[in-house]
């Protein structure tokens, strides 16, 4: 995919104060608890009373990210809406299960079951906006927004004019209980600000609904553009060392091209020898780490290009939300996004400054 | 100027057939896979007809060469056998000679297993072997042990769009390899039959205690099945390059939203008539070149009218002849899209239209009914298949005859 894809617009719930205001006066939210659950905005001012006594949690999440994220590009209706989500709508799954146990299968609402549907938030959004094009939803763990992103391109690729591109995911009590059980978390309670310091096996689990509304073109208001994106499956370190150099030569960059790394790390020393494979291979860029600010779930990639699309727009770095960083790059041109889900799905996303010079 | 993008291999196994030749075999013989489960925990085991394989996952595990492996769901072993099918059947011996994607379908993933075991897993007094079972509760497990067991590595990703998963796993793929990202992507979809999606049906009040009506006036809901199905697509210079048999071509999709409902479809069928004329559109075919349309048909009340006026809108007064294939295999929700799409490569390479069964009364809404006849030696050389699903989600395929 050489072209060029511009965000035009964007939203995020998140457990940071994202949905309104000027993030760069911000403070940093913090969790002692392991589990990061998102600071809910007011939702009544998208969603009808009515309607928002019916849906759950995650779509109200869903479907209000995506409404001010629409709001947030100036653009119509897109002609295509594409999200990825690793667990849909968990409540849901969970009381679905619980009412035919507890009800021995006998006379169920059918609501929990219709929501728990991954594409749900999808056709929500479709019916609100009346988007009757494209619409189509990936759940695969740490590839999930990635693929979404890919469809994405491909459509403005073959001529859409914009896409609504998102991605939701939520974190129930329950379901942070069975990752538990399989050594997703830490056994030690961190509190979320120090989680590098912390580094032992599991991580902290987090939540978050991110949408972008993706142009074929770039305008006043861009944010940034996406220039690439790749994922690798299951890769050896050796796979990963040469699917960044492929990556970056691919566009005819190299380590130095880049102003700043946004890594996924998290803490988790099962899989940190995958961040040091990157630290060799991008030898004295920047780093930014995120998880502290959203804790670990599959479709975390989207918070991450949420964050790098507002650092290249503003030309700067929330540096409240870093106490654990010492220097900043003073420009930013180009940032290299790299995050992987349980060391199973890879990802690099490069996103530039709307006016980047060319190398 | 975009490749073409070429069926070369197919898999698949449902409650009619283990094999493409088998459910071949059964829709000659007319022969439904409908009867009561073995294998589900519900109370409506004899009240509820459902399509289901007919083996034990323990023997699918057998089957699928992977015996005692209690980490591969029932999910996962279905479409691991139709994976291997599909190799074979595309003699790809060596995934590694050509990067090869992996786009599957999945509705609940391995739900058919976890459900079984998932208080226990919640319940912190409990421990064992159901620990195994946290890694399948998600849609990308069955995907990942079928992709690691055959040793697929590329663009690895899964689709849920409920009922129209797999069709849109097809045109994804599809896209990649017309904008030249892969040459070679399997696409399909797995499905196993649940107590969880057997009583959210059943809430829906979308189930039939009767062998499922398509397209008949006392239709009343759908019967679930399982199965899964994959296609093997190719893009032109590939099979040039190694001389792939071409089964059929995909030559147009088209995915589009009702905007509606999110359970039920608009009355007039615009998402099912927009989808239809867009893939036809790009197919570069003309209506007249439609000689069968292997339609969604679930038999419940809305999708049949729906569809109807769709085809009614589309083709006018020249409906070609079509049928459900749901009274064979159940529906198959996420992989009922790639099973319909072998069968319609089926219907071209054989040249034959599979019947619609239970069907006998006309609908009062619709002027058109279907083909309930086998019809054998008819010309086939353009199929529609429809796909649509919660959500408002349809997707159009038109699969065509190669001819050079």
């Amino acid at each position: 995919m050489k072209g060029k894809y511009y965000i035009q617009g964007l939203a995020a719930i998140t457990p940071q104060h994202t949905f309104e205001g000027n993030l760069f006066s911000q403070p940093l939210v913090s969790t002692g608890s392991n589990v990061f659950a998102v600071t809910e905005p007011d939702y009544k001012t998208f969603i009808p009373a009515n309607s928002l006594r019916r849906i759950s949690r995650l779509l109200k999440m869903g479907l209000t990210t995506a409404l001010k994220c629409m709001q947030d590009s100036g653009l119509s209706v897109p002609d295509a809406i594409v999200t990825g989500t690793g667990k849909g709508s968990l409540q849901d799954t969970e009381r679905f299960l619980k009412d035919i146990r507890q009800y021995e299968e006998r006379a169920l609402n059918p609501t929990p079951f219709i929501q728990s549907t991954y594409n749900a938030v999808n056709g929500m959004i479709a019916v609100q906006q009346q988007v009757t094009t494209y619409n189509n939803t990936f759940v695969h763990r740490g590839f999930s927004f990635e693929s979404a992103l890919l469809d994405s391109m491909l459509l403005l690729e073959e001529g859409v004019s914009h896409t609504l591109t998102g991605a939701f995911d939520e974190i129930s009590a329950e379901h942070f209980y069975i990752k538990s059980r399989i050594g997703h978390w830490k056994k030690e309670m961190v509190n979320s600000a120090e989680l590098y310091n912390h580094l032992s096996p599991g991580t902290i689990s987090g939540e978050g609904a991110v949408f972008f509304t993706l142009t074929a073109a770039p305008t006043a208001q861009s944010y940034a553009r996406v220039a690439g994106l790749k994922m690798l499956y299951k890769p050896s370190l050796t796979a990963l060392t040469t699917g960044l150099a492929t990556f970056l030569s691919q566009y005819g960059l190299s380590a130095k091209d880049i102003d700043l790394v946004i890594t996924g790390r998290n803490g988790d020393n099962n899989f940190e020898h995958y961040y040091r494979q990157l630290d060799l291979g991008l030898p004295q860029v920047s780093q930014l780490p995120f998880k502290h600010l959203c804790g670990e779930y599959e479709t975390v990639g989207a918070f991450a290009l949420w964050l790098g699309a507002h650092m290249l727009k503003a030309q700067q770095v929330p540096q409240q939300w870093f106490p654990m960083v010492s220097q900043f790059p003073a420009t930013l041109n180009r940032i290299l996004i790299y995050n992987h889900f349980f060391g199973d799905q890879h990802t690099f996303i490069l996103l530039e400054r709307t006016a980047a010079p060319a190398v | 100027m975009a490749e073409r993008v070429f069926i070369t291999g197919m898999g698949m196994i449902t409650a009619i057939g283990d094999t493409v030749e088998a459910n071949l075999g059964s829709l000659r013989q007319q022969q439904s896979g409908l009867g009561f489960t073995r294998y589900i925990d519900t109370i409506y085991k004899e009240v509820l007809p459902v399509a289901e394989v007919k083996h034990s996952t323990a023997e699918l595990s057998t089957m699928a060469g992977v015996p005692n492996s209690p980490e591969y769901t029932r999910t996962t072993l279905l479409g691991l056998l139709a994976m291997q099918e599909a190799l074979q059947q595309a003699g790809i011996s060596d995934l590694q000679q050509e990067p090869t994607g992996f786009i599957n379908a999945s509705t609940v993933g391995g739900m058919c297993d976890t459900e079984k075991v998932y208080f226990d897993i919640t319940d912190a007094e409990k421990e064992g072997d159901f620990l195994k079972y946290i890694d399948t509760l998600d849609c990308a497990d069955c995907t990942q042990r079928i992709a690691d067991t055959v040793g697929l590595t590329e663009y690895i990703t899964t689709v849920s769009t409920a009922c129209s998963s797999s069709a849109n796993a097809l045109m994804y793929g599809a896209r990649l390899i017309k904008q030249g990202l892969l040459r070679r992507v399997i696409c399909g979809g797995t499905e196993a039959l649940t107590r969880f999606t057997l009583n959210g049906f059943n809430s829906l009040k979308n189930v039939d205690k009767r062998p499922c009506r398509p397209f008949d006036q006392q239709r009343n809901g759908l019967n679930l099945g399982e199965g899964a199905a994959y296609l093997v697509l190719e893009s032109e210079s590939l099979v040039r390059e190694n001389n792939s048999v071409i089964l059929a071509e995909l030559s147009g999709y088209c995915n589009s939203n009702e905007a509606f409902h999110p359970t039920s479809p608009s009355p007039e069928g615009d998402g099912a008539f927009a989808a239809m004329k867009n893939a036809l559109a790009m197919s570069g075919r003309s209506m007249a070149d439609v000689q069968y349309v292997n339609v969604h048909g679930t038999a419940t009340l809305n999708n049949d009218v729906s569809e109807g006026k769709a085809l009614e809108r589309l083709f006018g007064t020249q409906v070609p002849p079509f049928s459900s294939t749901k009274p064979f295999t159940g529906h198959t929700l996420a992989a009922a899209g790639a099973i319909e799409a072998i069968y319609a490569v089926l219907a071209i390479q054989h040249q034959v239209i599979f019947p619609n069964l239970n069907y006998s009364e006309k609908m009062e809404e619709l002027s058109i009914t279907p083909e309930t006849r086998l019809l054998e030696q008819v010309p086939v050389n353009t199929v529609i298949s429809n796909s649509f699903g919660f959500g408002g989600n349809n997707a159009s395929l038109v699969i065509s005859k190669y001819e050079g």
